[in-house]
C-alpha cells in the first residue's frame, strides 16, 4: 500500500530522518512512535508531499507518489486548526472540494458523518461557538471526509477526552475492517498498543524497531508473572524463598493481592505454582508481556547508551 | 490551478462578509466625494469674475468661443503672438486675468498653454477648459466633415489645457491636471496598503491557527499564496467598483443638488453643435447631446477617465500582485504576528517613498529622477497616474507600457522568491524572524 524507500532529509545540515524504510500492508493499522524531534512529523509531511526528501522514494499502491494520490490520504495533523468564523458545513465544503470532490459527494458523506456523530445541530454553527472537542471532531470528520484509502493520522488522541478517544478508536477500527490503511503517530501508548497491528519506532531520525505490535511484546519478555490470590502478603513472600523474587505488588483489597513475580535459576511458571498452592488461595495468574511504553523507554533508552559509548 | 481558485473564492467570501469591506465601501467613496466638493467649492482664489485673451496667431478660433455671453467669463481674442514677460508685466495686459496661448499645433498634438495672474479655482479652470474644448472641437468638426464617425471620435480626444503661473511660466506645479493623477496613485497605494495589510493578517492567522498544514496537504505552497492574493485581489477590485458606483451616483447627485449653475453646458452649446452636426445621424446627435448635458460627464472629461480608468486599473492590478507578494511572503515568514507588524515597517516605508515619488513628478514632471521613478516597480503605479494626467509628451506614449511591462515583470520575479519564502516559511512557528533566515529560506529551492 505505502512503501518508503530510505528516506533521508536534512534541514540545513540537521539531520531529521537517516534512511527511513517502512512498509504499509493494505488494511492495518500502522503506529509510528518516537520522542518528541525524532523526525516522525517530517515523516508524515514527506508522505503528504508537504516537504520533499533529500533522498529515497516513497511508493504509492506501487506507483511512484504523486501529487493525484494525495486525493487518496487523508491527513491530520498535529498542528490542526480551523477557520474560526467559517460555519462547520462551509469547513466541510471547502476541504472536500480541496480534495476534488464534487458537491454532491460533500453533501452524502457529511451528512452520513453528521448522523453517525450526532452532530446534525452544529451544521450552520460557527468554529468559534464549538468547544474544543467539538472542533476536533468536525477535523476528524473533514478529514476522512473523501473516503481516503490511507489515513494518516498525527496525534489524533491528543487533546481528546477519554469518550471521544474511544469513539475515534472505534471508527478507525471500522475503518479498518473496511480495508482502509490508517498510519497513527502518538504518545498515547496505550491507544497504540490497543489498536495498533504493527509499530516502527524512529529515535534520532532512525528507525530503530518496527514489528508486528504482539511479537515486540513477546520478545521483550523477561521472565515475569503475575498471581493474583487472596491470602496474607507475608506467606506470599515467604512461599517464594529463594528460587523467586518479588517485583511489585498491587493491593486490591483486604487481603486481595496482585503479586509480580521473576523466575530465577531454573525456575519456571510450573514451579511457582507448586510452591505457591497450600500458601494462599489463588485467583488468577498469568504471563506478564511489558507494554509498547515499556519496550518504548527500553529502547531509548539502550539506543542513547549506545551513542554514548561511542 | 483549480485548488488556487477554490482557496481565492473561499477568501473572498470571507471578505465580503467582513463588516470593514462594507464600511470601506461607504465611507471611501464619501471621502472621495467630499475631496471633490472641496475642490470645486472651496478650491482657488474665489474670483467670480475671469477676462481671458486668447492669443491665436493664426487665427484657428475665428475670434468666436462661444454663442451665449457667459456672466463669468470674458474673452478677447489677440491675433498676434505676445510673450509672457510682456503679458506678465505691460500695463495694457493687466486687465486680463489669463492668458490662453493656442498655435497652430492645436489640432495636432491637442496642448495649450494657460498663463494665469492668480491662480483660478477649480470652477473656473474646468468652465474656461470646458467652453475652449467645445470650441475646438467644433472647428475640428467643421474641418473634417467627410470623416467617418469613428475618425471623429479619434479627433474628439480631450484636449490638455496646461496651467502656468505667468510670473513663473517655468513652475510645473501649477499644472493642475498632474493632481488628479496623483490622487488615483493615491487610491492605488491606499488600496494596496489596505488589501495587501489584508493578506498579511489572513496569512499569519492561518498560520497562527494552524490550519495551513491542512491545506497544504491537498494544495502546493505557491498555489495557496496565488489563491489567496487572487481572492484578496478580487474582492479589492469589487471594493474598487463599488467605489465607481457610488462615486458616479454622487457626482450625478452633486450637480443636481448642489452645483446646478456651475457649469449648464446645454444652453451654451447646442445650437452651435446641431449646426455643425448637420451631416450626422441622429443617433450621434443624441448621444453628443446627452454628453454635453451632464456635469458629471464633464468630470469624466477634464481628467479623461475613460484612459485614467483602464490605465488605473491595469496599474492597481499589477501593482496590487506587486506589493500584495511582498505581504504574502511577509506573512509566510513570520514567527507570529508581532512578528509581521515588525517587518511591515519596510513595506510601508516603500509605499510612502511612492507617495512622494508621485509628489515629486508632480513638481518636476521632466526631471530625470521622474522617469526612473516611473520604471521603478515600487513607485511606478503611483508616478505613471501623475504622469498620464499631465499627458505624456508627443509621441512618448509608448513609455507608459514600458513602465507597465518592467512592473508586470517584476511581479513574477517577486512571485517567484516569494513562492519559496512561503513555502519553506509556513509550516515554521514561534521563531523570531531574522535577515539571515530570510536569505536562508530564499536561497533554499
Amino acid at each position: 500500500m505505502l512503501k518508503l524507500e530510505a528516506i533521508s532529509k536534512s534541514f540545513y545540515q540537521k539531520l531529521a530522518l537517516d534512511e527511513v524504510s517502512l512498509n504499509l500492508e493494505e488494511g492495518e493499522i500502522f503506529g509510528l512512535l518516537g520522542p518528541n524531534g525524532a523526525g516522525k512529523t517530517t515523516l508524515i509531511r514527506i508522505i503528504n508531499r508537504i516537504v520533499e526528501q533529500d533522498k529515497g522514494v516513497v511508493r504509492f499502491k506501487n506507483e511512484l507518489m504523486n501529487n493525484k494520490h494525495l486525493a487518496q490520504i487523508g491527513y491530520l495533523p498535529e498542528e490542526r486548526g480551523l477557520y474560526r468564523t467559517m460555519t462547520v458545513y462551509d469547513h466541510a465544503l471547502f476541504l472536500g472540494r480541496l480534495r476534488g470532490m464534487s458537491k454532491n459527494d460533500v453533501n452524502t458523506n457529511f451528512n452520513y458523518w453528521v448522523d453517525k456523530f450526532e452532530i446534525g445541530d452544529w451544521r450552520k454553527k460557527r468554529i468559534e461557538e464549538l468547544s474544543k472537542g467539538m472542533a476536533q471532531k468536525v477535523q476528524f470528520i473533514c478529514t476522512v471526509l473523501h473516503q481516503p484509502q490511507l489515513l494518516i493520522l498525527d496525534e489524533p488522541f491528543s487533546g481528546f477526552d477519554p469518550i471521544n478517544v474511544e469513539l475515534i478508536q472505534q471508527e478507525l477500527k471500522e475503518m479498518k475492517a473496511q480495508g482502509k490503511t490508517i498510519m497513527l503517530s502518538s504518545h498515547n501508548m496505550k491507544s497504540v498498543e490497543e489498536i495498533c497491528d504493527r509499530v516502527a519506532l524512529i529515535h534520532q531520525s532512525k528507525k530503530i524497531l518496527e514489528g508486528r505490535v504482539s511479537q515486540i511484546r513477546e520478545s521483550r519478555k523477561d521472565g515475569n508473572f503475575a498471581v493474583r490470590f487472596s491470602g496474607s502478603m507475608i506467606a506470599f513472600v515467604n512461599a517464594l524463598w529463594t528460587g523467586f523474587e518479588l517485583v511489585d505488588k498491587e493491593i486490591l483489597g483486604d487481603n486481595r493481592f496482585v503479586a509480580y513475580v521473576k523466575m530465577r535459576g531454573e525456575n519456571n511458571f510450573q514451579d511457582l505454582l507448586q510452591v505457591l498452592l497450600g500458601q494462599i488461595q489463588i485467583e488468577a495468574a498469568w504471563e506478564v508481556l511489558p507494554s509498547i511504553q515499556e519496550v518504548f523507554i527500553q529502547e531509548i533508552n539502550h539506543s542513547n547508551q549506545t551513542q554514548d559509548e561511542k | 490551478m483549480k485548488n488556487s481558485w477554490i482557496i481565492a473564492l473561499r477568501e473572498l467570501k470571507e471578505r465580503m462578509r467582513s463588516k470593514s469591506f462594507i464600511a470601506m465601501a461607504i465611507v471611501g467613496p464619501l471621502l472621495v466625494l467630499g475631496i471633490t466638493y472641496m475642490l470645486f467649492a472651496l478650491g482657488g482664489k474665489n474670483k467670480t469674475h475671469w477676462n481671458v485673451l486668447i492669443t491665436d496667431p493664426n487665427a484657428i478660433m475665428q475670434a468666436k468661443i462661444m454663442a451665449q455671453e457667459d456672466a463669468t467669463v470674458s474673452y478677447d481674442f489677440a491675433n498676434d503672438y505676445i510673450e509672457i514677460e510682456d503679458f506678465a508685466n505691460n500695463p495694457r495686459f493687466q486687465k486680463y486675468d489669463a492668458m490662453l496661448e493656442v498655435n497652430e499645433k492645436i489640432l495636432n498634438n491637442k496642448t495649450a498653454f494657460l498663463f494665469y495672474r492668480e491662480k483660478p479655482s477649480m470652477q473656473m479652470a474646468t468652465r474656461v477648459q470646458y467652453q475652449f474644448e467645445r470650441r475646438l472641437e467644433e472647428l475640428m468638426i467643421a474641418q473634417f466633415t467627410s470623416l467617418s464617425v469613428s475618425d471623429f471620435r479619434k479627433i474628439k480626444q480631450p484636449i490638455n489645457v496646461a496651467m502656468r503661473n505667468v510670473y513663473d511660466p517655468r513652475d510645473e506645479a501649477s499644472d493642475m491636471s498632474g493632481w488628479v493623477g496623483f490622487f488615483f496613485g493615491g487610491v492605488i497605494l491606499l488600496f494596496i496598503f489596505l488589501f495587501g495589510m489584508t493578506i498579511l493578517r489572513s496569512i499569519s492567522k492561518e498560520k497562527s491557527n494552524r490550519i495551513v498544514e491542512v491545506l497544504l496537504a491537498s494544495v502546493k505552497p505557491r498555489q495557496l499564496m496565488l489563491g489567496k492574493i487572487m481572492g484578496i485581489g478580487i474582492a479589492a477590485f469589487l471594493q474598487f467598483a463599488l467605489w465607481i458606483l457610488f462615486v458616479g451616483i454622487g457626482l450625478y447627485v452633486m450637480r443636481e443638488t448642489l452645483f446646478p449653475d456651475l457649469l449648464d453646458a446645454s444652453k451654451m452649446d447646442v445650437v452651435q453643435m446641431t449646426e455643425a452636426m448637420k451631416n450626422q445621424t441622429l443617433q450621434e446627435q443624441m448621444l453628443s447631446a446627452k454628453e454635453y448635458n451632464q456635469f458629471v460627464e464633464l468630470i469624466y472629461e477634464r481628467i479623461r477617465f475613460g484612459n485614467m480608468l483602464g490605465y488605473f486599473a491595469l496599474f492597481l492590478a499589477v501593482g496590487y500582485l506587486f506589493y500584495g507578494t511582498f505581504f504574502a511572503a511577509l506573512g509566510a515568514v513570520s514567527g507570529s504576528e508581532s512578528d509581521g507588524q515588525q517587518f511591515v515597517i519596510p513595506l510601508i516605508a516603500l509605499l510612502f517613498l511612492a507617495l512622494y515619488a508621485g509628489h515629486y513628478a508632480l513638481n518636476n514632471p521632466t526631471a530625470e529622477l521622474t522617469s526612473w521613478f516611473s520604471y521603478i516597480p515600487f513607485t511606478s503605479p503611483v508616478v505613471c497616474m501623475v504622469k498620464l494626467a499631465q499627458g505624456y509628451p508627443e509621441g512618448q506614449g509608448y513609455l507608459i507600457y514600458v513602465s507597465f511591462l518592467i512592473l508586470l515583470v517584476s511581479s513574477m520575479l517577486v512571485l517567484w522568491a516569494a513562492g519559496r519564502l512561503y513555502k519553506n516559511g509556513i509550516l515554521q512557528f514561534g521563531h523570531r524572524l531574522g535577515f539571515k533566515q530570510l536569505f536562508k529560506w530564499i536561497s533554499r529551492a
